[in-house]
């Protein structure tokens, strides 16, 4: 008979341990009442990640305020994953310190991931679940979600619910993700390269709602490296490079480290110019020219004057440019 | 060195498959060898084969299980119907797997769709999978072979039972490879083949059984005709004529299939959408039950079916079907009669310790998918806490152990029944529960492996139990010292209901998976996830 009994006695041990750590998350969940407006969605403390030999992410310091939209770029392997992972507790940091709202990113997830929402850049979902189901699972797991809204973004996104995952393609599956993650109304929406899959009109879709996130108060931390799509969405900006980040601000604050570019074309051969002090020239076709102004153009246009020009192209350097700027090395190669 | 496309797709194709291959190969040897070695000692004298051949040769529970015998009095004889039948089976799951494995399971994860996009013709990868699988079957001829000779059965006998065996593999292939081109997943694909596989052996075992009229039966299933090649008894050759020509025939059908169809889809009409179900949809545990009940109802088939089986066999455990010698043999293994029914059932339940230790290892195997393919990371990132997302895991594991330990106890009480064998349902459902110190143990030992090496837990989980299991076997008739033995935990249960319950052995693997099941809790808070 006393087989039966240490038997018993070892399920009802695994079965405690169950119980005790679901009441213990039930009740954290209860203790974040109060938000306050002066705690930052996103803090980073000189954040830092290796992995064995490799550093993945050096000494970083975030701040992203609530009902912010926060571009977060940066080339394949620059740490952005690293990141997001650090961010959401998945991984632990190697020094530093992230929080999300305040709680530690790594000590009490449960209780910060009760207000975040987070789309993976690899949709992997359980594949003999419908989106249907699986949007209804991660709402249930979630703890609930404007059902309303969920439908609105389905018809939006045109996500076909009834099909089952393993029969969806990745941007489908995506849409999947992202429908589950806005209608979750987190505070905090976290996105790991979110549009990989989409095609135009989805991306559109996207930007919209990401609109509709931010009208309503919702912080957005998107992780791309997509320049037009952050150049459209996001307020500020943070260029990440070998884990670092080496540029931070808003749109218009990145484009005045830029320098502003002239294309000129000329009728027949280029001519010979001066050499101009702040003025880079770069011969692009045999009879065009494009300078990078970092200053007034003035002086260029005071050597142009008299000269064979057909035509003349000045533009406000874009996003592309500010990051590919961030990337080249001496010789205009797109180095890390 | 330049490589054709083929060859390179077969060598992927064998690499791919080593670990399966081998695995079989190292089961067959064993297997072959210790039936050979244990008929010789078991059963030295011609009296003794006589009565063996008349009681067990005649017993349909016997026959049941292991087809119908040509000739009991040499030991090749006893091998070719004790093993050739049981491994012939085991040899058509290896080529359905084989060949589901090579042609859908490549495709269900979109891998041909690269291959085929290159210079390589559909037939040539047909052709190269085919080779790859090929060279697989030689290499288990070969393991066979080895291990008849180690057993120091003749040469020419050993070569022709060692091919009797493996010649249902051209046949099987041949079915999963058809099944390959019909169902459009991995799963279904292997269900298909399998359940044809079911219906040979159906087939094979109504003709076994004496008496019943239905003798002809066994010409309708290849593993029949296997049986019809006699080793060791008078060999007919001619019958592998069909074997090879059914393989031959299911394998052109495949090929011409597989050349005019879309890659990513089978010919058999299925069904992506479904209205949602919302069963179990509430947690992530409901959700994981949701996706392991498959895997639940079919171990718990398999087991059930064997536990009655062995329920009905254990009528059989007479001392005259077990000889003196074999019994010595089997009290090494820890003391208790086998020759009366509780004793034969108390042994055998050895197996039903194994597979669902084994099914603990599969859960295991699961949680670390789950991880592996990412899915976890979108789970965590959600309000779930770790510690609660595995002790979830941990317990459907237990619970599933649980519920297959009181199948089998259940079942093999009620096979006992039938053959009025005086067994108590109660000593059996404790038979059964008493599966579980040593399951429950592997089962933490493997989370205890998640939480710390999560990338080799799923190898070290399956490795602690076939070590311990072979340490067990082999240990037992070393006769080494019993502290030694007594590492395996399979050494260290009473085998209830012939043997008396091993309480201390019993709670002490339990206190050990308490700790190393909360250990594991506590350490798996502690790292990063990993892909």
């Amino acid at each position: 008979m006393d087989r039966f009994v240490v038997l018993c006695v070892f399920l009802a041990a695994l079965f405690g341990t169950g119980v005790v750590i679901g009441s213990q998350r039930r009740q954290s969940g209860c203790t974040i009442a109060v938000m306050s407006t002066t705690i930052l969605a996103i803090r980073t403390e000189r954040l830092s990640k290796r992995y064995g030999e490799t550093l993945a992410l050096g000494a970083l310091d975030l701040a992203v305020e609530p009902g912010e939209v926060y571009g977060y770029l940066g080339p394949n392997g620059a740490g952005k994953t690293t990141t997001i992972r650090l961010l959401l507790g998945l991984h632990r940091p190697s020094g530093g310190r992230a929080e999300l709202f305040g709680m530690d990113a790594w000590r009490s997830p449960v209780t910060a991931h009760a207000r975040v929402a987070y789309v993976a850049a690899e949709p992997n979902l359980w594949p003999t679940l419908t989106g249907a189901e699986t949007l209804d699972f991660l709402a249930r797991v979630r703890g609930g979600t404007d059902a309303s809204y969920r439908d609105v973004l389905v018809e939006r996104f045109q996500l076909d619910a009834d099909k089952k995952v393993r029969a969806l393609s990745h941007g489908n599956r995506q849409k999947v993700q992202l429908i589950a993650a806005f209608a979750s109304r987190a505070e905090l929406l976290i996105f790991d390269e979110p549009t990989g899959g989409l095609d135009p009109l989805m991306e559109m879709a996207f930007r919209e709602t990401v609109f509709d996130a931010k009208a309503r108060g919702q912080t957005v931390f998107l992780s791309s490296h997509i320049l037009s799509e952050v150049e459209a969405v996001c307020d500020r900006v943070g260029i990440l490079r070998d884990g670092r980040l080496v540029e931070q601000g808003t749109l218009v604050e990145l484009r005045h480290l830029r320098a502003q570019t002239v294309e000129v074309s000329f009728d027949g051969r280029v001519p010979e110019l001066p050499v101009l002090p702040g003025i880079e020239v770069a011969k692009t076709g045999s009879n065009t020219l494009r300078f990078e102004v970092s200053g007034s153009v003035r002086p260029l246009i005071a050597a142009l004057a008299g000269q064979p020009v057909v035509s003349l192209q000045s533009g406000v350097p874009s996003l592309e440019e500010v990051f590919l700027h961030h990337y080249e090395d001496g010789n205009g190669r797109i180095g890390r | 060195m330049a490589v054709s496309g083929a060859s390179a797709i077969a060598r992927r194709a064998l690499a791919d498959s080593r670990v399966r291959t081998i695995s079989f190969a190292l089961l067959f040897a064993l297997g072959a060898f210790t039936q050979a070695t244990a008929y010789r000692e078991g059963y030295p004298t011609l009296a003794d084969r006589l009565k063996f051949a008349r009681t067990v040769g005649e017993n349909d529970a016997a026959r049941l299980l292991f087809g119908t015998p040509h000739n009991l009095l040499s030991t090749g004889g006893y091998v070719s119907w004790r093993v050739g039948g049981a491994m012939a089976v085991f040899a058509a799951i290896w080529g359905l797997l084989g060949a589901v494995r090579a042609m859908r399971a490549e495709e269900d994860s979109g891998r041909s769709e690269l291959v085929l996009a290159g210079v390589v013709s559909r037939g040539k990868a047909f052709g190269a999978q085919l080779a790859a699988i090929g060279a697989g079957t030689a290499l288990l001829w070969l393991a066979l072979l080895g291990s008849f000779l180690a057993g120091e059965l003749p040469v020419g006998g050993s070569a022709y039972l060692a091919l009797a065996i493996i010649s249902v593999v051209p046949a099987f292939v041949g079915v999963g490879a058809v099944a390959s081109q019909l169902a459009p997943t991995k799963r279904m694909a292997t269900g298909l083949a399998a359940g044809v596989l079911v219906i040979a052996f159906a087939l094979r075992t109504a003709a076994a059984i004496s008496g019943a009229g239905l003798g002809w039966l066994r010409w309708t299933s290849p593993l029949g005709w296997a049986e019809e090649l006699r080793p060791f008894a008078d060999p007919k050759p001619i019958v592998l004529l069909p074997l090879v020509a059914t393989g031959g025939l299911l394998l052109a059908v495949a090929a011409a299939l597989a050349v005019g169809r879309d890659i990513g889809r089978g010919l058999l009409p299925t069904s992506d959408r479904a209205a949602p179900r919302r069963g179990l949809l509430g947690s992530p545990a409901g959700q994981a039950l949701r996706s392991e009940r498959g895997a639940v109802v079919a171990w718990g088939g398999g087991v059930g079916a064997f536990a009655l089986l062995m329920g009905v066999l254990s009528s059989a455990a007479t001392p005259d079907v077990i000889s003196k010698d074999l019994q010595r043999q089997l009290e090494k293994f820890g003391g208790g009669s086998i020759i009366t029914p509780e004793g034969w059932l108390g042994f055998s339940f050895v197996f039903f310790v194994l597979a669902i230790s084994l099914f603990c290892c599969m859960q295991v195997g699961a949680a670390r998918r789950e991880e592996a393919e990412e899915r976890l990371e979108t789970l965590l990132a959600l309000p779930v806490g770790r510690s609660n997302w595995i002790a979830g895991r941990l317990l459907l594991a237990a619970g599933g152990a649980a519920a297959l330990a009181v199948a089998a106890g259940l079942l093999a009480w009620a096979g006992a029944a039938t053959q009025g064998a005086d067994v108590s349902l109660f000593s059996m459902l404790g038979a059964g529960l008493n599966c579980l110190p040593v399951a429950l143990l592997f089962l933490a030992l493997g989370a205890l492996a998640f939480a710390v090496a999560p990338r080799a837990s799923t190898a070290i989980t399956y490795g602690l139990v076939s070590v311990a299991f072979v340490w067990e076997l082999f240990g037992s008739l070393l006769e080494v010292p019993r502290w030694l033995l007594a590492l395996s935990p399979f050494h260290d249960i009473g085998l209830v209901p012939g043997q008396e319950f091993d309480a201390t052995g019993a709670a002490v693997m339990i206190t050990i998976a308490a700790i190393a099941g909360l250990a594991a809790v506590a350490l798996f808070r502690r790292r990063d996830l990993a892909v």
